[in-house]
């Protein structure tokens, strides 16, 4: 018996030993090489834009996903469009024959492990730039972001990243969560006036119970008392809930004609169900992160006449690159078209900065990435945003959107570009 | 247990190290900690830092676990007071930090104290769920911080990231380093001294026996008020360094898995003891950072490993708690008692 433990006393030390080694080695030399997150060398013979696989040295990215955290269900196809974009660069030449180098990982929506993963890839692998994914994680490492000189998308379009004078390296490449609230609202708005209704509706929000979800809601209630409306009751969604069935109680009772859904995917669709097991004749409309198929795929038939303020438009050539791409080579996006497309997009941003840079003939480092993407005008997203645009003093690089509705199980555009203002 | 050991006096016999493969130890350990900086990348000053404030929070909670065996899930609630607390007072009244942390300290020990109240009447699941309600408490106020002025997110202003008016600038992963390992000594020297005093052993009383401590001179209630105040002053410690460190705080870092994973660290460090909460906070730390370390090195070979990697690391967490559990309950502490007991007699062992 002593024996026994005492093994397992020799074993235990001699796996702690070899978990030091490896992170000793880990420290040395693997640093340089690093351990591309996809490959440098990409598959040659695209058939599309013909070019050549790319060689030289690799620019570094660096990137967080949440893959297995509490907006895993969006941050998958988002991963996969930011994967799948450097992926396709590098099949056609590359960045001014440079290939593209990403650094990701997943960081499971926890903070503690965004700064942990940020530090490695900053320090450690050099990236010049980097494509982040939450609001509470990026509002943390805002402070690090300015320091370190690192232009920073991300997939939170808090309105309080896109003020250069405060955060300056931070890019925010669609409408902020504050405009596509109020573009909704001017929405809901008209669509009342529309249906007859000579008074003004009443609203609510039901969001994710965190700073993601209640970015948007201040600028929001600002917007609807200027235009009559009553201060919209805010309801908030536990995480992780299984039943949403008192929160849409609670908006019945104020008797709200329009819910605005800050949230991702499957508590949206949730809420969709529950609503419409209690017979809720009320106007749902989605954010971002909840306007898309993963939506409709989820609530199914629930979804019917959701309306959603959708960014990034899966109907533009943009997106036809993009989904053609992930059919060719057989990626799963779980049917996510506009989320995919997103991620995608998101990172064509950033590197069209850092292309711009290099025709320049700057050196990369992120005071000049910065200083191209607030100089170089309008980036082409192919149409699925409208261009987007930087200045030194507004980060906000989209303004407008289109509103789309669920129609026969799929996004439909119901109206032109809007912006907030 | 060794033996053949003679003490002459009283300063020899109360002496925390009395034997020199100790003190050869702990030399070790102190030009360690001293050389590390001076080679660490920033990565690995973050990951040090990280453990560092993991430690002290750690043993704070061992003071209440280990030590006094009253059961706590509302150590990230108490870390979270000290955090915003601390952060309050540096973004509204611009106090500089080593006023901040300290007053933290002190008020989350009293928050603390008050949610250790039902500590006189609960013990065992019913005290953990008691505990539990405190941790959701706190974080729901913090959530809808309207009723503090909070918003989504606490940022502290740089400058009152300050020692005694030296301002802390550079590379403040270098500079936290000195000042967390040094707030780790402290906390350290007290907590292994105060098992040796009446409250100390008051602690541990009622633990093993809470009635026989009573017989025996005991005011439990008193001591289980003690245990909760010291064990959150250090907790509030931990949360007011980690909102000084990070220059933003937001609720969303203190929440109840916060709570579960020092428990997890304290289980499989070693319960009821200083260096087994100082071994568990640098395996739970390190274990996630190695994993991926690991996956990236190997990931040249097997491209293949990224997209596993996650799953790898939620599975690593739980099967640690689960071999832990099963090999050794008393955690790596006993590990590396044995591993000493065996070498000591090496190679007579028996």
């Amino acid at each position: 018996m002593l024996k026994g433990q005492r093994r397992i006393a020799i074993i235990g030390l001699l796996m702690a030993l070899a978990l030091l080694l490896a992170a000793c080695g880990g420290q040395a030399p693997a640093t340089g090489g690093g351990a591309p997150a996809t490959g440098a060398t990409a598959p040659a013979g695209e058939p599309a834009g013909g070019g050549a696989a790319a060689s030289g040295e690799p620019i570094k990215i660096g990137a967080i996903f949440d893959l297995t955290g509490a907006t895993g269900d969006v941050g998958t196809p988002y991963s996969q469009g930011q994967i799948a974009y450097i992926e396709w660069r590098n099949a056609n030449g590359g960045v001014n024959g440079r290939p593209l180098q990403l650094f990701s990982q997943d960081y499971a929506y926890e903070v503690p492990k965004a700064e942990e993963l940020y530090t490695q890839f900053v320090t450690q692998d050099g990236v010049v730039a980097f494509s982040g994914w939450g609001t509470g994680d990026t509002e943390a490492l805002k402070g690090k972001i300015a320091e370190d000189k690192i232009p920073f998308i991300s997939a939170s379009y808090s309105a309080a990243l896109a003020n250069p004078a405060e955060t300056p390296y931070n890019f925010i490449v669609a409408p902020t969560y504050s405009d596509q609230l109020i573009i909704g609202m001017k929405w809901a708005l008209e669509d009342w006036k529309a249906k007859g209704n000579s008074d003004a509706p009443k609203f609510a929000y039901l969001v994710n119970d965190s700073p993601f979800g209640r970015s948007p809601l201040a600028d929001g209630t600002a917007f609807a008392q200027a235009n009559g409306v009553e201060t919209p009751l805010e309801v908030p969604s536990p995480r992780g809930a299984t039943d949403l069935t008192p929160q849409l109680t609670q908006i019945k009772d104020f008797g709200a004609n329009y819910v605005f859904l800050q949230n991702v995917s499957s508590p949206a669709a949730l809420a969709l169900k529950n609503a419409k097991s209690l017979g809720l004749d009320i106007q749902f409309v989605c954010l971002n992160w909840c306007a898309n198929e993963l939506l409709i795929k989820l609530a199914g038939a629930d979804a019917e006449g959701v309306v959603g303020t959708i960014p990034f438009s899966p109907a533009g050539d943009g997106a036809k690159v993009a989904l053609d791409y992930a059919k060719e080579k057989g990626i799963d996006y779980g049917g996510a078209d506009s989320t995919f497309v997103q991620g995608w997009t998101a990172m064509s941003i950033l590197v069209a900065g850092i292309e711009k840079t290099l025709a320049d003939g700057k050196e990369l480092t992120g005071e000049n990435i910065k200083a191209t993407l607030e100089t170089m005008g309008a980036i082409d997203t192919g149409g699925v945003t409208q261009p987007i645009v930087f200045s030194s003093t507004d980060h906000a690089g989209s303004k407008a959107l289109r509103i789309f509705r669920v129609e026969n199980g799929a996004w439909v555009p119901i109206t032109d570009f809007i912006t907030a203002k | 247990m060794q033996s053949g050991t003679f003490h002459t006096n009283y300063a020899s016999d109360m002496a925390l190290r009395p034997y020199w493969p100790q003190r050869i130890r702990i030399v070790l350990v102190i030009v360690l900690v001293l050389a590390f900086p001076w080679f660490a990348d920033r990565y690995w000053l973050n990951l040090a830092n990280t453990i560092g404030i993991a430690a002290i929070a750690a043993i704070g909670l061992n003071i209440l676990v280990g030590y006094t065996g009253q059961i706590s899930i509302g150590h990230g609630g108490f870390l979270a007071v000290g955090a915003f607390s601390a952060g309050l007072l540096a973004a509204r009244l611009n106090m500089p930090m080593w006023i901040t942390v300290p007053v933290a300290s002190l008020f989350t020990a009293g928050v603390g104290a008050i949610f250790g109240l039902p500590s006189a009447r609960l013990k065992g699941l019913y005290l953990a769920i008691a505990t539990l309600a405190a941790q959701e408490i706190i974080i729901w106020v913090l959530n809808h911080g309207k009723l503090l002025g909070i918003g989504e997110s606490l940022a502290l202003p740089r400058e009152t990231t300050n020692i005694f008016g030296i301002p802390m600038i550079g590379n403040t992963d270098f500079s936290f380093y000195w000042v967390i390992m040094g707030s780790l000594v402290l906390t350290v020297i007290f907590v292994s001294n105060l098992f040796r005093t009446r409250a100390g052993r008051a602690f541990v009383a009622i633990r093993d026996q809470d009635i026989a401590a009573q017989v025996i001179g005991v005011d439990l209630f008193t001591y289980k008020l003690l245990a909760f105040a010291t064990s959150s002053f250090f907790a509030g410690l931990a949360g007011a360094l980690t909102a000084h460190y990070r220059g933003i705080i937001s609720w969303e870092r203190f929440t109840i898995d916060t709570s579960i994973l020092y428990l997890a660290m304290i289980i499989i460090g070693g319960l009821g003891s200083v260096s087994g909460a100082i071994y568990g906070a640098i395996f739970m730390t390190l274990l996630p950072a190695i994993l991926s370390n690991l996956a990236r090195a190997l990931s040249g070979t097997v491209p293949q490993i990224n997209s596993y990697l996650p799953f790898m690391q939620q599975g690593a967490f739980g099967l640690a708690i689960i071999l832990f559990l099963i090999f050794e309950p008393e955690g790596i502490v006993k590990m590396w008692r044995n591993v000493k007991d065996y070498f000591r007699l090496w190679p007579f062992s028996y």
